[in-house]
């Protein structure tokens, strides 16, 4: 059965005040088209996860759509911090529940396994674990090993009600691959209700039956498939297209006042009907072509 | 020996010495890789060098932006995950050095990447930890590599992000935690931790570097031992091998 759809529709099927895991890491596989559609369709009230915060998460933050933040921190690399993310922190309209990048993952693993708590010997001794003690209804508790006796960290597992995740490959029933390092993905997938893969290209099942070993989300768990090229520009996707460096350097600097980054909404997100206007606004097929990834590179 | 070297140049082989054939190291970018690089090519061939988010001895030809760079992961081993590299690896106790950075660290090795200023009251909230908790949580031990100001250099830390020696003495292990900050290099000295109280206590200077300057631009005392030699400067081979293979586009070594 096909669960092949559109982003808009895909993104309709998400209520206001949804938990959702996001598969962005810094500036690599956001799920940049999702955040603007969401953005433009006005859900608001989310709750984002991710084991190291994104581009992605930060548009939307700026955007207003996110109430609460639980990541373990998290940057643009190079090209600057999470702007909106900080300023929300500071200004107090962001409730950010701030880990470690394994916390997190050992967070989404407990919830993929379907486990209660699951220990961890990161966070102990850190101003981290005080904070998240201090939190209202915290995840985090001390406990003892009931075999030795030893104190342990335990977490309670993360469990979204959505994961949207950005691939290079999938077929119509969601199989999905992905090229390269997956950081959390897969337990992102695995921890939450249900899976929106927003591909880069939908292939044949029979391709996909042909290199199974190569399927890291099984298409049960996906209730919409998203064919989107570029779905992720401004960021990369390995082996199918670079990161836009004046594109990232334009966000980061729109990024440092309210005034400007309403501006760059206006611009890229409203000012614009759907993704192919988006691609068309940032350069269309001139620009894109410059970012395809080498073969061999990979980027 | 070379003559004709950086302050960079300096930290990088130092911290390079500090790594041993056969061993398993963590790193984030920029000059903890320079050094990671510089001792496979050199004494260390053998070495397992890992980034977080599921790479393992990548082989890079272009210089990144970042751990999420794509040119950084190039020529790999392994592409795998999160649990793979600090679950199955780091969690399990297989690292056996993490290299760690920061905003500020205190006299006990405790470093902030959170915020500046009061946590409770006006901050600048700045990256967090990414996998530098985990890092200096459950790695064997861990190498510091700080610019050596007073700012940064603190008494105490706005916020510990990641555990050193907490509150010096056996707090860490209190805590639950093995491994501990080994070294920290800047760019005027190299410190280790007394072995009993776990303060900061100076191993060597840089050349060309005074003792009165060194302890002037840091905002507490470390232990100071009776002699403290001069750090070895890095051969002309080791520059040679930053300058022209590890760094050429000088991105990491600034």
């Amino acid at each position: 059965m096909t669960k092949v759809t559109t982003l808009a529709e895909a993104v309709a099927s998400i209520p206001s005040g949804a938990h959702v895991a996001l598969s962005g890491f810094a500036i690599t596989r956001c799920t940049m088209a999702f955040a603007r559609e969401v953005i433009r369709q006005g859900i608001k009230g989310l709750t984002i996860s991710q084991c190291v915060g994104a581009m992605d998460a930060d548009l939307l933050v700026g955007a207003g759509a996110v109430d609460r933040l639980i990541y373990g921190g998290g940057s643009l690399d190079r090209f600057g911090r999470l702007a909106c993310v900080n300023r929300g922190i500071e200004e107090g309209t962001l409730i950010a529940e701030e880990y470690s990048s394994l916390s997190i993952t050992f967070r989404y693993l407990a919830g993929s396994l379907g486990l209660p708590f699951i220990p961890i010997r990161s966070l102990r001794g850190s101003d981290l674990m005080k904070r998240l003690q201090e939190q209202d209804a915290s995840q985090i508790a001390l406990v003892g090993d009931p075999f030795t006796g030893d104190q342990w960290l335990a977490l309670r597992p993360l469990l979204p009600d959505v994961a949207v995740i950005q691939v290079q490959v999938a077929d119509e029933e969601g199989n999905a691959w992905i090229l390269g390092p997956r950081w959390d993905n897969v337990e992102q997938a695995k921890s939450s209700q249900r899976t929106i893969v927003i591909a880069e290209q939908i292939v044949s099942t029979d391709l996909i039956r042909q290199n199974a070993e190569r399927t890291v989300i099984p298409g049960f768990l996906v209730s919409h498939v998203v064919e989107l090229p570029f779905a992720a520009h401004p960021t990369s996707v390995y082996r199918s297209y670079d990161y836009d460096a004046e594109q990232i350097e334009e966000y980061v600097a729109a990024t440092q006042s309210p005034e400007n980054f309403r501006a760059y909404l206006d611009r890229y997100v409203y000012g614009v009907k759907d993704h192919w206007e988006y691609l068309e606004r940032v350069g269309g097929m001139r620009r894109l072509s410059s970012l395809r990834a080498d073969e061999t590179l990979g980027y | 020996m070379s003559l004709d070297y950086t302050p960079s140049e300096l930290m990088a082989a130092a911290g390079a010495r500090e790594l041993q054939d056969h061993q398993v190291v963590a790193v984030g970018l920029g000059l903890p890789v320079v050094a990671t690089f510089l001792a496979k090519q050199t004494h260390a061939p053998n070495m397992t060098i890992l980034f977080e988010l599921g790479v393992i001895n990548p082989e890079p030809i272009h210089t990144g932006v970042g751990l999420a760079d794509p040119r950084v992961w190039y020529r790999a081993q392994v592409l795998s995950s999160f649990v793979d590299i600090l679950g199955t690896i780091l969690h399990k106790g297989r690292v056996d050095v993490g290299f760690l950075g920061g905003l500020e660290v205190d006299q006990y090795g405790n470093l902030n990447t959170t915020l500046i200023g009061d946590p409770r009251a006006k901050f600048r909230h700045m990256v967090g930890s990414g996998g530098a908790n985990d890092i200096a949580s459950c790695a064997r031990k861990t190498i510091i590599i700080m610019r050596h100001e007073a700012r940064k250099l603190k008494k105490a830390v706005s916020f510990v992000t990641s555990p050193g020696y907490i509150a010096g003495g056996d707090s860490r292990s209190q805590a639950g935690l093995w491994g501990g900050p080994s070294r920290v290099i800047t760019d005027k000295a190299i410190f280790g931790f007394h072995p009993e109280t776990k303060q900061m206590m100076l191993l060597s200077i840089h050349p060309g570097n005074k003792l009165d300057d060194v302890l002037a631009t840091m905002g507490f005392a470390p232990v100071v031992p009776p002699q403290v030699p001069y750090t070895e400067p890095p051969t002309n081979e080791q520059v040679r091998l930053i300058r022209e293979v590890i760094d050429p586009q000088r991105m990491y070594m600034g």
